[in-house]
């Protein structure tokens, strides 16, 4: 998943760096690490997890005195977040904030400015003058809209591309005579040039759900951090009836639409997809975690749909050997709850795949339907769903 | 490069990269629909020389090369699609080297997930400045039902191939960035009664090398295609681009859609759904919004899946004839031999019947022949080997290889234990230095050193050079006689570099002259490359298999019998070292 968020910290600090500015700031996992921060009568502490609204959510803390941090980073921990910025607590003087950002497409890289930054930035979208970042760009002009100057400039478009960054939003900043301060920055990276730059890592990377990650989901993370195929997971609604285990991208996503069209969202208790061939084993693991979400769901009907498209190259008879080894284990289990199970599939193999699941089912007492890809995927979905509408 | 031209030209692929389930696939396409020879010329990989394939129930070898520059000319010169299955982190080198190393390319498709963005986007750039035609990353690649699969497209197994009904093309033109969709679409089209005139997977980046909509301009001016059907995520703005296209009338074909990703409206920070770029940073990249702009230019939208195939049903005029073709049971064999075989219950070497080929050959031609694996027809590579086997035959009784025979064969021994107790004692010491002296002139002459410079760098004894008996001023007669094999038209490299040796060394002490091993081995490298077109690398894999010492061993194993049965005529008895000839210092 190319597009992530870098930590408010490495943001600032990335940006900081380059246009030769201090930068004050110390991102902390928990309250014992406050220690480290100092200097300061009064901080800043906040949830730097890529949040939406924090200041809405109660998310970042103002004022706060060096012997209450620790205190401060409790009481956020406590809301289920592990990442927290601290900074100085400044109030700055009351001048204009002003609007940075660069993006990058297919034509190229752009610069967007404007001298009305801030929060309302989106009402006054009209203010932002647009840059294509050319060998004919007119500098000077940038320069006189900005503030900023032109060898600034350069630095954070080199920041930018050397660092694969794919946004940059400095908003908002303010010019002083004492020159440029960043009040705010975000950055946005694609996390498939991890292996060509040095300037982030894999600890910079932030999402708003990284800590309400149940262990299911770790495990899924693990699994597909050392697998040369891709596995993912996410809990939507753990209460939820209807559990999925699917393979591909594409057609996990239009199973997940036809649960939707079928009035079921809210009741979709997990998305997630396993590609690119995995083994055996690993389709065990990935099983496993979706089966145990599910005994572990207190919604009364529950429905496991095993779906995907006609494969390319994963094969099915190696990937159903899997699943079933997770029946074996989850078999009794499932079977108490009264729950069935449907499978969706074609592709290499998929005669002897569908036979042995079909055959595992039946022994388990679990059997919903087996289809083929002649039975379309909408079809078997709604056979399998009929008895929750 | 529009589809029509790859319809009409036959595909050569260079696989970087290899990936063994998609490349049987690719054959298996190759050979259910008729084709002559595999598509794929030549794998790109580490470590092997070549790979072997399923062609139809027989196999194939498929060559390996570590870099695209060791393909000669002639074959970079016919490749015309790369298939790219490397990781993501080697797509932008890889590719971009086969851009500037093959010329002919018209095709590219590139199967890694994870290629940085800018790394794709640069890719792009360089494909429409060359007029290629290049798709992906992380595509499953491109069908041409009836011409060529390049990919994972349409399945990995042969049976699947059979069933798909995509042997022969239709009209229909699926379009998707999801691979694993893609295959289901080509059966929900030949399913429903239609056939498939190309399929082709963009890939489920942000920014596809090939956009959507450039695919369904291909579909546009593609004559075979009516409709296309189209798949697409949310996340990014292809389908805007796809909607003002047909606004401008630049695309007129019939569009049936099917936009994923509604789901993820229901949530406010969703997860990541399915590929890259399936994630919607604003609203118009939702798969509600694009839905809705494709709906007002006139596109059939799907809303459940199923209506894709109710759609192409209705679209159904006449039965569609179905090319069938299968392929049967197959079993890897253990080995494999160039060199001879059965055909029809008759012995073949080299591709010629046993008698016909005792027929046309002498003793050294087929000899050569047979340790180069193929027929040799430069009479000067045959006289030299005819020259040479004679030469080698027997330097007498005193060399360790020969006395070995005779002791094993008076202590009773029988005939192929007394020459394999001689033949084992060759080696570093003993007869392998024209194998060493080989290695060391095809390294001398092709890495640009002076002879200088290589005998400063050597330090000790280098083989093929020295004697004890003859000097510069009393020359090596055998020497003289085989350099009547010198000379070549095309240039002699490796003798002047051996004489270039020789003048250094005798420089330093006058013995240290081109002896008859070293002699062999650079006039034999000039035959090989000058007379038969013998390429460096070839000739240092002739030196890694140990070809050069094949002579040798042939030649002397006569002289080793010759000596075993004279000392058996003899019958002498055991071979006993009196107390004399050993001196014991224990004590």
């Amino acid at each position: 998943m190319p597009r992530r968020k870098l930590s408010e910290y490495r943001s600032k600090k990335l940006v900081n760096d380059i246009l030769g500015l201090k930068y004050e700031g110390w991102s902390v996992a928990s309250p014992e690490e406050t220690t480290k921060v100092g200097g300061y009568d009064s901080y800043v502490v906040k949830v730097d997890q890529a949040v939406k609204g924090r200041f809405k959510k109660g998310l970042v803390l103002l004022d706060v005195a060096q012997s209450d941090l620790r205190n401060a980073v409790t009481e956020l921990q406590n809301k289920g977040y592990s990442s927290f910025l601290i900074e100085p607590y400044v109030t700055h003087e009351q001048t204009e904030e002003r609007y940075l950002a660069m993006t990058h497409d297919r034509s190229g890289y752009h610069l967007l400015c404007s001298n009305k930054g801030g929060v309302n930035i989106e009402q006054n979208a009209k203010s932002i003058e647009k840059y294509f970042i050319s060998d004919d760009l007119d500098w000077e002009a940038v320069v006189e809209k900005t503030g900023i100057p032109h060898s600034s400039l350069q630095k954070l478009v080199q920041l930018f591309k050397d660092n694969f960054f794919v946004f940059l939003e400095i908003n908002p900043y303010v010019v002083t005579a004492k020159g440029m301060n960043i009040l705010d920055c975000a950055i946005e990276v694609d996390d498939a040039a991890m292996y060509f730059v040095d300037g982030w890592n894999e600890e910079d990377i932030r999402h708003p759900s990284m800590n309400a990650k149940r262990e299911e989901e770790e495990e899924v993370k693990r699994l597909d951090a050392n697998s040369p195929a891709s596995f993912n997971l996410s809990v939507l609604n753990p209460d939820g009836s209807v559990f999925l285990l699917l393979s591909g991208g594409g057609a996990s996503v239009v199973i997940a639409d036809e649960v939707h069209n079928l009035g079921l969202g809210k009741e979709l208790a997990n998305y997630g997809e396993y590609s690119g061939n995995p083994n055996t084993e690993e389709t065990f693991i990935y099983t496993s975690q979706v089966l145990k979400l599910m005994l572990a769901s207190k919604a009364k009907n529950k429905v496991l749909f095993v779906g995907g498209a006609v494969a390319n190259f994963t094969d099915i008879a190696n990937t159903f050997a899997g699943i079933i080894q997770a029946l074996d284990v989850y078999g009794n289990d499932l079977k108490k709850q009264g729950i069935k199970i449907y499978v969706r599939r074609g592709g290499p193999r998929q005669e002897i795949g569908l036979a042995k699941i079909e055959a595992a089912l039946k022994k388990h007492g679990l059997f919903g339907g087996v289809y083929n890809p002649k039975t379309s995927i909408p079809e078997a979905l709604h056979t399998a769903l009929k008895g929750l509408k | 490069m529009s589809i029509a031209d790859l319809r009409t030209q036959d595909m050569k692929v260079l696989c970087l990269g290899s990936h063994p389930g998609i490349i049987q696939s690719i054959l298996d396409y190759d050979f259910l629909v008729k084709k002559q020879q595999p598509s794929i010329m030549a794998i790109v990989a580490g470590g092997r020389k070549q790979e072997r394939y399923f062609w139809g129930e027989s196999e194939v070898i498929i060559p390996v090369v570590p870099k695209i520059s060791a393909l000669s000319q002639d074959v970079r010169g016919r490749v015309s699609a790369v298939l790219n299955v490397q990781s993501a982190r080697r797509v932008l080198t890889s590719t971009k080297e086969a851009f500037e190393l093959l010329p002919n390319i018209k095709l590219a498709a590139v199967f890694a997930e994870q290629t940085p963005e800018v790394h794709s986007i640069e890719l792009a750039r360089l494909a429409r400045e060359r007029g290629i035609l290049a798709i992906g990353p992380s595509s499953v690649g491109l069908l041409l039902p009836g011409f060529a699969k390049l990919g994972a497209i349409g399945g990995t197994q042969h049976l699947q191939l059979s069933e798909a009904k995509i042997l022969n093309g239709g009209d229909t033109a699926v379009v998707s960035t999801s691979g694993g969709i893609v295959n289901e679409l080509i059966h929900t089209v030949t399913g429903a009664g239609l056939g498939v005139s190309f399929a082709l997977a963009v890939g489920g980046d942000r920014f596809p090398m090939t956009t959507p909509a450039e695919a369904m301009l291909l579909a546009e001016v593609d004559t075979e295609t009516k409709r296309i059907v189209f798949f697409g995520e949310l996340g990014g703005t292809d389908e805007y681009e796809i909607a003002k296209l047909i606004d401008d009338k630049k695309l007129t074909k019939e569009i049936i859609v099917y936009i994923a990703g509604t789901v993820a409206e229901l949530f406010e920070t969703p997860p990541q759904f399915g590929h890259a770029k399936a994630l919607a940073e604003t609203h118009d990249e939702s798969a509600s919004a694009k839905k809705e702009a494709l709906k007002k230019s006139g596109v059939v939208v799907c809303e459940t899946f199923a209506d894709i195939a109710k759609e192409l049903k209705a679209r159904v005029k006449n039965e569609r004839s179905v090319t069938q073709a299968t392929i049967g049971e197959r079993k890897k064999s253990l080995i494999v031999s160039h060199i001879s075989g059965d055909v029809n219950g008759d012995v073949h070497i080299l591709g010629k019947e046993l008698l016909k080929a005792v027929e046309e050959n002498s003793v050294a031609s087929m000899t050569l022949s047979m340790l180069l694996g193929k027929p040799v027809t430069s009479k000067k590579a045959i006289d030299f080997t005819d020259y040479v086997m004679k030469l080698l035959v027997d330097h007498g009784p005193y060399v360790s290889g020969a006395v070995n025979t005779i002791v094993a064969a008076r202590a009773g021994k029988d005939l192929v234990s007394s020459l394999a107790s001689g033949l084992l004692t060759i080696g570093p010491r003993f007869g392998g230095a024209i194998n060493e002296a080989s290695g060391n002139w095809l390294q001398g002459a092709s890495g640009g050193r002076t002879p200088r410079e290589f005998v400063e760098k050597y330090g000790g004894i280098i083989p093929g050079i020295g004697h004890k008996k003859y000097r510069i001023d009393l020359p090596d007669p055998r020497v003289k006689a085989l350099m009547e094999f010198a000379g070549n038209a095309n240039g002699d490299t490796y003798v002047s570099f051996a004489k270039g040796v020789e003048k250094v060394t005798t420089s330093k002490k006058g013995n240290l002259i081109l002896n008859v091993d070293g002699a062999i081995a650079a006039i034999l490298l000039d035959i090989l490359e000058s007379e038969m077109g013998y390429s460096q690398a070839e000739l240092k894999e002739l030196v890694e298999i140990e070809f050069f010492n094949a002579l040798f061993v042939l030649s002397r194993s006569v002289g080793f019998t010759a000596h075993y049965l004279d000392q058996r005529r003899h019958d002498e008895g055991l071979l006993r070292l009196s107390p004399n000839e050993i001196r014991y210092l224990g004590e």
